[in-house]
């Protein structure tokens, strides 16, 4: 990278004086908000490595594995392609190969974003930059410090999984492919952050460039399209290094030029804006309140840029992977032993594909979740930017303030479960036997489990927002028993601790709907206790 | 120094209950004690000074009696009710002006300022608009691209177009210019001739000493002084300030003067109780003054001696 040659104390570098005391200082800000990050990344690797010797003991069980899962087209999506479940290394690189690359990457772009743009809204960046501090130091500390970030991932990943028995060389490649990951998606919140004029924006651009990466990644895999289209998205580049299977560096360096490229455009882009503004402009606001003159226009407004944005992104879910209903066919058609264990996934259902789509709305439901938690995420920042307070100083109930949020992030994700499932449906009943009207039905049975998730974190928010990680681990602890959890045969009533468990297939002859009573109970519980200590705690 | 204002409270609001009553309040955050016992009445359509430095506990008093902030111990009324339970019913008829006003960063200012207004039940729309012509504010600008002090306008036009009893003014000038501060006091005046009942937590000493009628100063938690600027005056030593012909030799002949200081011009500063002037003088003649002010305790100087800041060369410095 640019910026690391020129940290050594020579006249010339007095483009980037003060790098190396603001990054001092940075990095010692950052580690605990970078350390988890980490960790969470080294486990996912660390654990496919312990578990698959623990659960799949001989070549019987692992064949078992490969033709059940590592065909499934639902966890390509997620996973990338299984190339090789026969060893421990390949299975790892499967199951945390696609995903860790993703949190990598997630994990570079919010220490990129709070190190450069959010410095810049909250006026820290001006106290930095009046000091001795060349223009392009802050950017420089910010993408330094995703690089060191990125670079500990794959030291501290591939030291743990060796030690855990991962192989050298494939363990290698793949925490090479976090780091590689980490570096790329820097870059994007680099230019990124040169955009927006605020760090929401920014980093909002560069989590979406990331997302669409990953579906992209996800579709391409999934479909029946020839191999070499995995190649058009750079999180494919990653995927092609084939941890645990062909071992092949070489696309890691189209990747790093990549990196090199974006952060190189970053430091064009700031040369050429203002401080604190972006390269979209911020235009002039209305002089008298329309919409936001409530307090419900005000929760509306808030989140409606957010809001258009998901629901923009849930429609192209919905149509990308009602597409992929085809190849479900095309798949059963020639492996039908895939088709009987697709279909034995605990479903009981009688089509393959409808319990395909059955999964594709659980992983919808899963990001309908974090964008509900985003939305109570924000009441707590809200509040610690003291925005609440004149709010509240005004004649508004606290439960008629935590209704606005409640309401905006419990409809949203309704309607954002409606609005994938209908895309989902219009496209998939192309298929033999797929009713519209079912997988729209199947949509709104699964909102009751969203609701949880988004229940959860305000309960959290409401009585005890010092605690509010509790509102993503929900969404994660769902993700792993949901899509992780049946590729490491766990106990079935951990499994159902997942609410999206209890969800019953609508096209059944008698669906279980008291999975859903017992949802809805926990919705109105969680909601409960959010708003009773909302009434009764300080407010910031 | 300071014109006399109007006496401290009317004695027609005497049968009502204060705008404001604290009693003993204590509010702790973990081990940190904030408040610690805080006594504080503020009598309808009076204007109370609310002094104390950084970190004594003035906007915590606030937050508590805006019903943010639940108390430990002690009891608070205002407008008659309680502030936690009856938060709807009084903060229809009271507004606030944070010290350091966040706006939101997609909003404009005039949202802003009508969001804040509807939610306390409408605002004049006249009053609105003479308020932001006379603060010259841009209503169109987003929250994130106004400097402090237009923020704080904002807040100012917002709580001031409002209809209400009580105000609550935290640090209200605080990152204002001086013309746009006159204009805020200028403002004020107005509310206050209007009947309503202000409470103002400063540390600008002349605005506090022109507009209010009563003063509470706050140290750690508790009120240490509180009255009229009068009656606050009466307890604390003048500032005498003399040139004398003849030096004395040693400080201890004037030994009813507090903080004496002499400099190379014979010129004397020190302080004395005010019921010891008298004494004073007959002990200053022999050094034949040519000149001689003797100045009335300013705010400021009630505020710092409270404080224990008592170099008089930082007192003869103050104004």
């Amino acid at each position: 990278m640019s910026a690391s040659a020129a940290l050594t104390p020579q006249p010339s570098s007095s483009r980037f004086v003060g790098t190396r005391p603001l990054l001092r200082v940075s990095l010692r800000q950052d580690a605990r908000a970078i350390a988890p990050w980490v960790l969470l990344i080294t486990a996912l690797s660390a654990s496919s490595v312990l578990a698959y010797a623990w659960i799949f003991p001989d070549a019987a069980d692992r064949r078992g594995l490969a033709t059940a899962l590592g065909a499934n087209p639902a966890l390509s999506l997620i996973f990338g392609p299984a190339r090789n479940l026969m060893t421990a290394d390949g299975f790892n690189a499967w199951r945390a190969g696609q995903l860790g690359a993703f949190f990598a990457g997630l994990m570079a772009i919010l220490i990129v974003i709070r190190n450069s743009r959010a410095d810049e809204d909250s006026g820290q960046a001006e106290l930095v930059a009046s000091g001795v501090m060349a223009r392009r130091s802050r950017l420089a500390v910010a993408v330094l410090m995703a690089a060191i970030a990125s670079g500990a991932l794959g030291v501290v990943s591939f030291l743990v999984t060796v030690l855990c028995g991962g192989g050298v060389t494939s363990t290698l490649m793949l925490t090479a492919s976090f780091t590689v990951s980490g570096l790329m998606f820097a870059g994007v919140a680099a230019v990124a952050a040169q955009l927006g004029s605020e760090a929401r924006t920014a980093s909002s651009i560069a989590i979406a460039t990331l997302g669409v990466c990953y579906v992209l990644r996800g579709y391409l895999d999934s479909s029946d399209l020839p191999d070499r289209v995995t190649w058009l998205t750079p999180l494919g580049w990653l995927e092609e290094t084939r941890p645990g299977a062909d071992n092949n560096p070489w696309p890691l360096l189209p990747a790093l030029a990549l990196a090199a490229g974006l952060v190189l455009v970053a430091f064009a882009l700031q040369g050429r804006r203002d401080f604190g503004q972006g390269m979209i402009a911020t235009r002039p606001g209305p002089a008298a309140a329309g919409l936001a003159g409530s307090i419900w226009g005000l929760a509306f407004k808030l989140h409606r840029g957010t809001l258009i944005a998901w629901l923009i992104g849930f429609a192209g879910l919905g149509l990308l992977f009602g597409n992929l209903a085809g190849s479900i066919g095309n798949l059963v058609a020639a492996n039908p032993a895939v088709g009987v264990i697709l279909a034995a996934g605990g479903y009981g259902a009688s089509s393959i594909t409808f319990a395909f789509l059955m999964t594709i709305l659980e992983i919808i439901a899963i990001i309908a979740a974090v964008m509900g938690v985003q939305i109570l995420m924000r009441v707590y920042a809200e509040e610690v930017d003291y925005r609440v307070e004149p709010l509240l100083a005004a004649a508004l109930r606290r439960p008629i303030y935590l209704s606005s949020n409640a309401l905006v992030a419990f409809a949203s994700t309704a309607v954002a479960m409606v609005v994938a499932g209908t895309a989902l449906g219009v496209v998939a009943s192309a298929e033999d036997g797929i009713a519209v009207g079912d997988v729209v039905r199947q949509a709104i049975a699964t909102i009751p489990g969203v609701w949880v998730l988004v229940a959860l974190a305000l309960a959290a928010i409401g009585a005890a927002p010092a605690r509010r990680p509790v509102g993503w681990l929900g969404v994660v602890a769902t993700f792993a028993l949901t899509i992780l959890g049946p590729t490491l045969n766990l106990w079935e009533w951990l499994l159902d601790v997942s609410p999206l468990r209890h969800i019953p297939n609508v096209t059944d002859a008698a669906p279980a709907w008291s999975g859903l009573v017992w949802l809805a109970g926990f919705v109105v519980l969680f909601t409960t206790i959010g708003f009773a200590g909302f009434r009764r705690r300080d407010i910031l | 120094m300071a014109p006399t204002t109007t006496p401290a409270s009317a004695p027609s609001s005497a049968s009502q209950e204060p705008a404001i009553l604290i009693e003993g309040l204590v509010k702790k955050f973990g081990s940190f004690t904030a408040l610690d016992g805080l006594d504080l009445s503020v009598a309808r359509g009076e204007v109370h000074g609310f002094l104390g430095p950084n970190g004594a506990g003035k906007s915590t008093t606030i937050r508590v009696l805006l019903g943010l902030l639940r108390p430990n111990g002690g009891t608070a009324r205002l407008l008659g009710g309680d502030p936690w339970r009856d938060v709807v019913e009084l903060h229809r008829r009271l507004a606030y002006v944070p010290g350091d006003v966040s706006l939101w960063p997609g909003l404009s200012g005039g949202e802003a300022i009508d969001l804040l207004g509807n939610l306390r039940g409408g605002l004049d729309q006249g009053r609105r608009a003479e308020l932001i012509r006379l603060f010259e504010l841009d209503p169109t600008k987003r929250g994130r691209q106004y400097s402090k002090g237009n923020r704080q306008k904002v807040a100012i036009v917002a709580a001031l177009a409002a209809d209400v009893e009580l105000l609550i003014l935290d640090e209200p000038t605080s990152g204002l210019d001086p013309l746009m501060e006159a204009v805020f006091l200028d403002e004020i005046a107005k509310e206050k001739a209007k009947g309503r009942t202000i409470l103002l937590s400063s540390h600008i000493m002349t605005e506090v000493e022109v507009l209010a009628d009563r003063v509470s100063i706050i140290r750690d938690g508790r009120i240490v002084q509180t009255g009229t600027l009068e009656s606050l005056r009466g307890q604390t030593r003048l500032t005498i300030d003399a040139t004398l012909a003849v030096p004395p030799r040693e400080a201890s002949e004037l030994s009813m003067l507090h903080d004496v200081h002499v400099d190379a011009h014979h010129r004397l500063t020190a302080t004395v109780e005010p019921d010891r002037i008298n004494d004073a003088m007959v002990a200053l003649t022999p050094y034949r003054m040519s000149a001689l002010t003797v100045s009335p305790a300013s705010l400021e100087d009630l505020f710092l001696q409270q404080y224990g800041v008592t170099d008089p060369a930082a007192q003869a410095t103050v104004r």
